[in-house]
Order: structure tokens, then C-alpha cells, then sequence
């Protein structure tokens, strides 16, 4: 074969078109199935279950509720639960078995306006310590959820008393790797990303950079924290190397300009904690490795230490469609089957190839 | 071109009938001056006549031969041979071989007869016809030739560019079969991945059904039956999760906050609708506005301190148009400009001075001034030109003149697009615009 085809392919396998705009696409863990939601144009929001089956999709489960769903996660449920956290247009935080979708498991309205974005960690086997859901809303709040309290967020990350709220737009957990230690990072749309520690309750890091920060996400939940990856408008993204921390200068990062548009997404590879890929506004999908220097610290100018930061090649890329990629989930189970959603309101499931010689 | 026997030429129909034992230069109008030859020899039999026509040492590259059905005419630089032949002979099928010092032409006769000579002897208008006949028809044939010549290269073109084409098309052709083996490939792993999971799926339910309930009482948390659930999943990742499950999960975390401030900005828009030069640029202005004191002016003396500052003057004129004193403030802003001409409010307010003063013209000049110093747009001056946009509007729509005035309550409302009465006071003028035209 010719050189060309050593590097990972990223092949669309399926593509299946919706009648419903498409939020946010999740893989069900350990399943061939993933949930897909959305809101209907008469302006209600519907989850649809849809597993693979020789080479189609075909729908299992279609649920239909009162208010469109903006984003969801299996984060923190457990492997027999597999309950679906969802935060929609309402506020609402919602935990749902799907198995039985009538009502859900746990419910409560968590903001005042629309929940952007949704994390949790945990579930599912990785990691120690509660299962936890972030959610970071419009409003310009953070606010960490436990599914044993009622009504109220067992954390709460706001604005203080007059200060013009700033919309937020993603939520990341981090830094869990036992039983109390855990981070959230949040970006906002003025660019500030900050890094709380829920253990001291406080904010541990911010800094920002300069444009709305669309995505952010550790390359792992459950281990000490180590990598950061923050998208943002006009296709930049920034590599923050979260293992050291300068007391003025902060974590060290590289930046990289791709894409030429808004970066929507960005998801490491379940496998491989090195290896992450990117979502375009133009429809285009970006698979991205991360070098590490050769030395991850150095000292410096005080004598204090700094980390370094590595650098990032791209892989391959892709375009898939003309309408921006909104959300990106890789499988847990299978290295390389990720599937992805647009707003030209279609799904595709996507095999990236050679993954295991990158 | 040598030139040895110049002399005056004979009649140019008699050269022919000079004796041609030695050559004879005849200045001919057509040629240059060649050399006739004359010791050419020829035979015949039925149906062919051979000509030969010694080269004389010309190289046989440097011979041209025209021929047509009745005439041949063989020139060699500097000789020159021709002759008008006895009968027509099929110019096509005859042929000239050119060599060893000598030219031999091998023409073949249209009508199997004897010739008695070879020459006929034809005035001179008609050699000249079949002379020219000659060249023309020289001259068709190089056009047919290079048309034929055009004709195979453009077919020559069009093959290669077709086997270019054949041979990318392959390449394509094999770089897409590739890339579907490799899809293939991968769609079949997949797939074979999914049968594995359901069988192992399967398996474990019937396991599960076999053993019954017993395990799961020891999970003191979860309440659902494992054979709720089709997909298990593999067994190593279902023995992981019951470990944890089977320990106690920590305490939910006692509630805490942390409150946090944004990044500080001088607008209050985002990074990425702010129009970062723009407001620098408006910064700036301000900036020098307040710095602009003229002071070189000689009433200047006899004001007291107060009197000098423009803010200070400035707040009195405010103060003097809210009494309703608006001469009075007029003066204080006029001070105020002349020493600050730079301030907008200034002209803004006074502006309005001369609004409710009814001095039209002063008005709308103000507040044009206004809006000249308001210039570069953003959001920080979106009021003061919102203001000065009114006034001005205001102003014309007094002097009856309703379409500028129209036109400054449009921009009023692009400023502020929810203000109610700016949008009844601009329909208001709309209509009577419409009114009187």
C-alpha cells in the first residue's frame, strides 16, 4: 500500500439525516447505541436512541419533552444505571433511565436560563469518589450537582454581587483521581476560562484568552490533572500542560490556529490521552496528537517552576458537511468509532483507522 | 548574384529559340536572373517520358521542382530549367529523382502517344497562364500540406491528452479502491465487534438467568435487575462496577460557593463584538478633548479661576437650561467652546439652548458639530449622538424640512431601536412627508 494510507483515515461510515435540529449526540457505554438530542420545529426537545445495525442506523427510542435538550452526559451514572443527564433550554437539569423515560430519575431547575453545557464524572467505572454533574448556563453560573441532594447544587460558582454576568459556555471535569480531590474548569464567552478546586473551594486558575472559549476538556477525567485542551471563535485552540503551575504565570500551553472558523468541539480519545480531535464550524474535523518536550518543567526566571508546553500535529482531517459540527463523542468501548452531529441536521458515525499505530 | 553577360534582352518569346549550346543569361522580370539550362536530355516510349537535367554541381537540397499537367519548371539556384510540355501528362503519378549531379524526372503521359518533341511552342501570354497556373497551384498544395500537417498534430494532441486522461482516471480509480478496501475493512471489524459483544451479551444473561437472584443482593445501592439491561457489556468492566458499587460512595459534598469576577473591560461588549479600534480610537479622543484648553485668548484675564475651567462652565449652563435661563447658558457654553472646542457635549447642549430658543439654524449647526466630534461610532457615545440626532431632527422638522429631519430620527432609532416615542415622532414626519408630496 502507499504511504498514503499510514496515516489514521477518518471515514464516515454512516450518515443518517434528522428531521430535528441536533444538539448533542452521546454514546450509550458499553452498547452499540447512542442517544441523539435535539429540539423538534414545533420547539420541543426529543431524545432518539439509535443503534448500528449492518451498516444503518435504526431507531430504537424516540421520546419526545416538553423543552428542547441542549446537551447531555453519561458521566456520572454506573455502568448497570446508564442514567442520561440532561440540561435543556429551560434551565432544567434533568437524569433520565431511558428504559423508562416518562419521568425523570432526578430533576431539578438548575438555572435561570439556558444550561450550554454539561459534564460528569464519577460514573461509569472511571475514577473514585461521588458521582457529580456540572452545569454551566447562560446566566453566568457553575454549579456542581449531587443526585442524593435535592434542589440544591452541592457547589455553586457565581458572579459576584453587581458584576455584569458573562455567559457560560462549557463545563469540564478534572482532576479526580480519589476520593475528594476534583477540578472544574469553565469557559466563558468573553474568553475567561477559570479553574475551580472543589476541594478547597476556590478558584485555583484563570486566565484568558481573548476569545469566547467554546469547549474545553481535560484528555482525562480520573488522573492527576494533566492536559487542557480550550477551543475557541476563530479557529484557535490552546494546550494548556496542567501538571505545573506557576504562581503568577500559570500552567504553560501552545496554541494552534485551525480550522478558520469557530472550533465547536473538542474530544480526546478515550484509548489514547494524547490523541484528540476537533470539531469545525465549517463542517470540517481536525484528528490532532500531542508531543510532549523533552523536558515538561524548567526553572524560571525566580528560580520557580514553569511547565513547558509540547506540541501538536495534525494527524488528518476531514470535511464532512457545510454546517458547523456541534458535538463529537468517541465510543468508550471500540478505539475509533466516534459519532458526530451537525447543525445541517444529520448524524454520522465515523471510523478513524491506524489509531493504534499513531 | 554574378552578372556576366549583361546585355539588353531580346524579346523575352525569342529566348527560347536561341541555340542553346552555352548559357545564356536573359534578365526575366519573374526570377532573378537563373541560368537557362539547355543541355537537358530526354526519351520516350508510350506511355512515359524521362527527362534528365544535369544539377551541374548544385546540391541536390538546394533543386525545387514545380510541376503541373503541362508544364515543368526545375530551378537550382543560379540554372533554371523549364519547359512546356508536348502533351499533358498526369502530374501525380510521376515522379523526380534527385541525385549523383542529376535530375531525373520520370513523367507519365495522360494519352499513350508519341511525343515528336518535348517542348511546344506556345506564344507568350499563354506560358505566362500556365506559368502562373504553376505557382498557384504550388502554392495549394503547401496550403493542403501544412492543413494536413495541422490536422495530424491536433490528432496527435487529442490521443495523448486522452491517454493522460486514461491514465489519471487509473490512478484515481486505484487510490479509490483503496480507500474502500480500507472502509470495508473497517465497517467489517465493527461489525465483528458487535456480534462478539452481543454473544458475550447474550451469554451473561443466560449465565445471570441460570444463577438467579443471589448476587445481586449484595449491591446495596442499586436497586434495578441487571436483566433490565440487554447489553451488558464484557464481563470485566460489569466485575469493576459492582466492586465500587459495593463500597460505600462518599457523602455528598457539603455545599459551598465560590464567586467569581470576569476579566474587566472598559465596553461592556464581548471581545468579539467590540470594535476594538474604534473604541481606542474614541478613547483617545476623549482623552485629548479634555487635555485642549485654548488659552491664548486676551478676555481670558479678567475671568476668575471657576471661569476658566469648561466642566465648570459647563455644569452652570446645565444648570441655567434647567431654570429655563437659556440665553444664559448659550453664554456660558460659547465661553466654554472657545476655550475647549473639542468637548461634544458642549455643542450638544447648546444646541438644545438654541432649540428651545427657536434659532433653527444654530441649532442644527450645533449639533452637527456634536456629531462630528462624536465620530468614531461605538457604544460608549451612543446616547450623546442619540441626543444630538434628536435635536438636529428636531430642528429641520421646525424648518419644515422633513426629509433631513426623517433622516436624523432614523439614525435616532438605529441607535435606540426601542424608544416608542422616537418611532411615534418618526412615523408622525413620514406621514406628513407623505402628506405633501
Amino acid at each position: 500500500m502507499s504511504s498514503a494510507l499510514e496515516k489514521p483515515q477518518i471515514i464516515a461510515h454512516i450518515q443518517k439525516s434528522l428531521n430535528y435540529t441536533v444538539f448533542d449526540s452521546q454514546w450509550i457505554p458499553c452498547s452499540a447505541k447512542f442517544v441523539c438530542m435535539g429540539n423538534f420545529a414545533r420547539g420541543s426537545g426529543v431524545l432518539q436512541i439509535y443503534e448500528i445495525q449492518h451498516g444503518e442506523l435504526q431507531l430504537v427510542r424516540e421520546i419526545e419533552k416538553a423543552k428542547p435538550i441542549k446537551c447531555g452526559t453519561f458521566g456520572a451514572t454506573s455502568l448497570q444505571q446508564r442514567h442520561l443527564a440532561t440540561g435543556d433550554f429551560d434551565g432544567s437539569l434533568n437524569v433520565w433511565n431511558l428504559e423508562v423515560p416518562e419521568s425523570p430519575v432526578y430533576s431539578v431547575k438548575a438555572h435561570k436560563e439556558i444550561i450550554n453545557s454539561i459534564d460528569g464524572v464519577g460514573g461509569l467505572g472511571i475514577g473514585d469518589g461521588a458521582p457529580e454533574i456540572v452545569t454551566g448556563s447562560r446566566d453566568g453560573t457553575v454549579k456542581v450537582w449531587d443526585s442524593r441532594q435535592k434542589d440544591t447544587p452541592v457547589v455553586n460558582m457565581e458572579p459576584m454581587e453587581g458584576e455584569t454576568k458573562r455567559d457560560c459556555w462549557t463545563v469540564a471535569f478534572g482532576h479526580a483521581f480519589n476520593d475528594q480531590d476534583r477540578c472544574v474548569c469553565a469557559g466563558y464567552d468573553n474568553g475567561d476560562i477559570k479553574l475551580f478546586d472543589l476541594r478547597n473551594m476556590s478558584l485555583r486558575w484563570e486566565t484568558n484568552i481573548k476569545n469566547g472559549v467554546c469547549s474545553v476538556e481535560f484528555d482525562r477525567k480520573d488522573i492527576n490533572m494533566n492536559k487542557l485542551v480550550a477551543t475557541s471563535l476563530e479557529g484557535k485552540f490552546h494546550v494548556f500542560d496542567m501538571r505545573t503551575q506557576h504562581p503568577t504565570k500559570g500552567f504553560a500551553s501552545v496554541s494552534e490556529k485551525a480550522h478558520k472558523s469557530t472550533i465547536w468541539q473538542v474530544r480526546h480519545l478515550p484509548q489514547n490521552r494524547d490523541i484528540f480531535m476537533t470539531a469545525g464550524g465549517a463542517g470540517n474535523l481536525h484528528l490532532w496528537k500531542y508531543e510532549y518536550p523533552a523536558q515538561r518543567t524548567k526553572k524560571g526566571a525566580d528560580d520557580v517552576d514553569m511547565g513547558v508546553a509540547g506540541s501538536v500535529n495534525l494527524l488528518q482531517n476531514v470535511t464532512l458537511s457545510t454546517q458547523p459540527i456541534s458535538s463529537l463523542d468517541w465510543s468508550p468501548d471500540k478505539q475509533g468509532l466516534c459519532v458526530c452531529s451537525s447543525f445541517d441536521q444529520s448524524v454520522r458515525v465515523l471510523i478513524v483507522t491506524k489509531l493504534n499505530t499513531v | 548574384m554574378t552578372d556576366r553577360h549583361p546585355s539588353i534582352a531580346p524579346p523575352l518569346s525569342n529566348h527560347r529559340h536561341v541555340v542553346a549550346t552555352s548559357v545564356y543569361v536573359s534578365l526575366r522580370r519573374e526570377s532573378e536572373m537563373p541560368l537557362i539550362v539547355k543541355d537537358h536530355t530526354w526519351t520516350q516510349n508510350q506511355n512515359t517520358v524521362y527527362i534528365s537535367v544535369p544539377l551541374k554541381g548544385v546540391k541536390p537540397a538546394s533543386v525545387h521542382v514545380t510541376c503541373t499537367d503541362e508544364y515543368l519548371k526545375v530551378s537550382f539556384p543560379p540554372f533554371l530549367f523549364e519547359v512546356f510540355l508536348f502533351g499533358s501528362i498526369n502530374e501525380e503519378r510521376s515522379e523526380a529523382r534527385i541525385g549523383n549531379g542529376v535530375a531525373v524526372f520520370t513523367l507519365q503521359k495522360r494519352r499513350d502517344e508519341s511525343w515528336e518533341q518535348l517542348f511546344t511552342n506556345i506564344d507568350k501570354d499563354k506560358q505566362k497562364q500556365i506559368r502562373e497556373q504553376a505557382v498557384l497551384k504550388v502554392q495549394q498544395k503547401e496550403a493542403e500540406k501544412s492543413k494536413a500537417k495541422a490536422a495530424r498534430i491536433q490528432q496527435e494532441k487529442k490521443y495523448a491528452l486522452e491517454t493522460m486522461m486514461k491514465l489519471e482516471n487509473k490512478e484515481r480509480d486505484r487510490i479509490q479502491k483503496m480507500k474502500d478496501e480500507e472502509c470495508a475493512r473497517a465497517t467489517a471489524e465493527l461489525d465483528f465487534w458487535r456480534e462478539t459483544q452481543r454473544k458475550t451479551a447474550e451469554e451473561k444473561e443466560n449465565q445471570q438467568k441460570t444463577r438467579g437472584t443471589g448476587p445481586q443482593d449484595n449491591q446495596p445501592v442499586n436497586q434495578k435487575t441487571v436483566t433490565l439491561m440487554r447489553n451488558t457489556g464484557d464481563t470485566t468492566s460489569g466485575q469493576r462496577s459492582r466492586k465500587q458499587t459495593a463500597k460505600d460512595l462518599p457523602a455528598p459534598r457539603s455545599a459551598g460557593c465560590i464567586q467569581i469576577s470576569f476579566t474587566p473591560r472598559v465596553f461592556p461588549t464581548a471581545l468579539r463584538e467590540s470594535r476594538v479600534p474604534e473604541e481606542e480610537e474614541w478613547l483617545k479622543k476623549q482623552a485629548e478633548a479634555r487635555r485642549a484648553v485654548d488659552t491664548d485668548l486676551a478676555e481670558l484675564d479678567d475671568l476668575r479661576e471657576d471661569e476658566r475651567n469648561p466642566d465648570w462652565l459647563k455644569e452652570k449652563g446645565d444648570k441655567l437650561f434647567m431654570s429655563g435661563n437659556y440665553q444664559a447658558a448659550v453664554n456660558a457654553y460659547n465661553l466654554a467652546i472657545k476655550l475647549n472646542r473639542k468637548i461634544p457635549a458642549l455643542f450638544s447642549n447648546r444646541a438644545a439652548c438654541h432649540l428651545k430658543l427657536r434659532n433653527l439654524h444654530k441649532a442644527i449647526e450645533d449639533s452637527s458639530q456634536a456629531l462630528e466630534l462624536l465620530k468614531p461610532a461605538v457604544a460608549a457615545n451612543a446616547s450623546a449622538r442619540l441626543k444630538a440626532h434628536v435635536r438636529r431632527g428636531t430642528a429641520f422638522c421646525e424648518l419644515e424640512l422633513y426629509v433631513e429631519g426623517l433622516q436624523d430620527y432614523q439614525a435616532a432609532l438605529e441607535i435606540d431601536p426601542h424608544n416608542a416615542a422616537l418611532r411615534a415622532d418618526s412615523d408622525k414626519i413620514c406621514e406628513i412627508i407623505q402628506g405633501t408630496t
